[in-house]
């Protein structure tokens, strides 16, 4: 059977930016980068080495769509993955009807709900919940014996008794495959920060086999526990931005970057459609998922393995899977989260591989590292890209540590064929390779 | 707090998690066989009913809740007793 091509009709996205991806892809734009001091409460705890990170915006969620009771039932992962897709589905034109007002669930208007696929990356799942309901279960015993009530660390009222299905990594692709009715496969990634591009590339890969005909895709992440206990350990692997001025901070591919800058949270979700049926029913296309390909590093657990040997193998392969060569490249959507080794190790690969032809950019630095959120972001941004002939800058890039051609005003550009890739904790390698429609 | 504001909040709440007709909502009405809860139903209604009035409710206490009324006069109990605000 041949492959069938798969075409992305619709965009969600929600990060430090921007909490829609017209909102994100704006700011991204105009360079609008997203940044804070870390909450001053979390000092109680320890004193970390990094001070910054990239806050989200504030969240009316009940105006957004998620209503209280929602509220006390998901994480906050969760509900970014369901107004990412919210959007996107919107975005993608498809109606929805309502199936059950209780349980507020829809069906897609069209779409044969078997042969609609979800799937999800994310690094951690429901870490907020989980460290929230932990703190409950460990202080309520004793609580009342501790004379200095403000002592007691922040908690939720109440043991959840939803704690499971708010901590379970697979409640991701789970929630949107409940909410819209779709019972095709249903697949959460968690290859840490490349779990979205992972996501992605099984999405295109199940549309192009004919396994489905419709694919929710993309990532999220929240790690911004009451505590600053997920932010420590990042801190503590010695990964994150150094400084406390957070406007300069964070500086892919820069010859001054520390680490890179921790988001609270984000969520990008594509709708992707095999491309026949998506023109039939009239949808737009910002951009078709041509390739795909994941490897991975076997060398460390917290460590990109400094050859780059097997990047280089994994981007030559998708490469390859979208039936062109590394000089049909265009645009480079990197990695680049500004850690001193990644950085050095991504950018020796793409001058090996693709030499100075392609313009390459980090969305990180302007969004901040959104963890497991990130793949499905920057598939989001480089589909925009695509679609509009413009992308955006490599925010803080002032002395770039080597001579590619790195964005530095955004704006137009000619892209025929773009590149995502993605590399993470756990030595996961991914990349997807995306053309221009029309 | 008035009663008559208990009741209200009540059946708000009952409304919010249950999805049901407020204006069908009685006092004698049971929870399970006449307005329809599955059991998560049940769980999701005594959080929501802690976040109304804040404080929390005993596993005990939920499962005596069986009707509208039930409820009402539970919460109308605790709240002049302080256990819920």
């Amino acid at each position: 059977m041949n492959r069938r091509r798969v075409v992305v009709t619709g965009i969600g996205m929600i990060s430090p930016v921007g909490l829609s991806a017209s909102e994100c892809w704006s700011a991204l734009l105009a360079g609008r980068a997203a940044g804070a001091p870390i909450p001053a409460e979390w000092s109680r705890y320890t004193v970390t080495t990094s001070k910054i990170w990239a806050a989200l915006p504030p969240i009316n969620w009940e105006a957004m769509g998620i209503s209280r009771i929602e509220q006390m039932q998901l994480d906050v992962s969760g509900m970014l993955t369901i107004l990412a897709t919210q959007e996107a589905l919107q975005d993608a034109g498809i109606g929805t009807s309502v199936v059950d007002a209780k349980k507020h669930t829809f069906r897609l208007e069209g779409p044969e709900p078997n042969r609609c696929g979800v799937f999800m990356g994310t690094g951690v799942g429901g870490v907020s919940s989980c460290l929230g309901n932990f703190t409950n279960h460990s202080f309520t015993a004793v609580r009342h014996a501790i004379a200095d009530q403000s002592l007691l660390p922040p908690m939720p009222p109440r043991f959840n008794p939803y704690a499971v299905p708010a901590m379970m990594p697979n409640a991701m692709s789970a929630l949107p495959g409940i909410r819209w009715s779709l019972r095709g496969p249903n697949l959460t990634f968690a290859q840490a920060c490349a779990a979205g591009t992972v996501a992605v590339g099984h999405a295109f890969r199940s549309i192009a086999s004919g396994e489905v005909d419709l694919a929710l895709a993309g990532g999220a992440e929240y790690v911004g526990d009451p505590y600053g206990g997920m932010f420590r350990g990042f801190d503590a692997a010695r990964t994150l931005a150094a400084g406390a001025d957070w406007a300069t901070a964070n500086r892919p591919f820069d010859r001054d970057r520390t680490g890179f800058l921790l988001a609270e949270g984000g969520a990008g979700v594509l709708v992707c459609e095999e491309a026949e049926s998506a023109q039939r029913r009239g949808a737009r296309a910002y951009a078709e998922i041509a390739g795909y390909a994941e490897n991975f590093d076997g060398y460390s657990i917290m460590m990109m393995d400094p050859s780059g040997t097997r990047i280089a193998d994994m981007i030559v392969a998708a490469v390859q899977d979208a039936g062109c060569t590394p000089g049909d490249i265009d645009y480079i959507n990197a990695h680049g989260t500004g850690t001193a080794l990644n950085d050095e190790i991504e950018s020796a690969v793409i001058e090996r591989l693709f030499g100075a032809k392609p313009i390459v950019n980090a969305t990180k630095s302007l969004t901040g590292h959104c963890i497991g959120g990130s793949g499905g972001i920057e598939a989001a941004v480089t589909a925009l890209s695509l679609a509009h002939q413009s992308t955006h800058a490599c925010h803080n890039l002032e002395n770039p540590i080597r001579d590619l051609r790195f964005v530095r005003e955004a704006g137009p550009c000619r892209i025929d064929t773009a590149i995502t890739q993605s590399f993470a904790f756990g030595g996961h390698n991914a990349a997807v390779v995306m053309k221009k429609v029309g | 707090m008035a009663d008559a504001d208990i009741s209200k909040r009540v059946e708000k709440t009952i409304v919010e998690v249950l999805k049901v007709d407020p204006s069908a909502l009685g006092g004698d009405q049971r929870i399970r066989e006449d307005l329809g809860a599955d059991s998560l139903d049940s769980v999701t209604l005594v959080m929501a009913l802690e976040d109304e009035f804040g404080g929390s409710i005993s596993d005990t206490d939920a499962k005596s809740l069986a009707t509208v009324g039930d409820i009402i006069a539970f919460i109308g109990r605790s709240v002049q007793e302080k256990a819920l605000a």
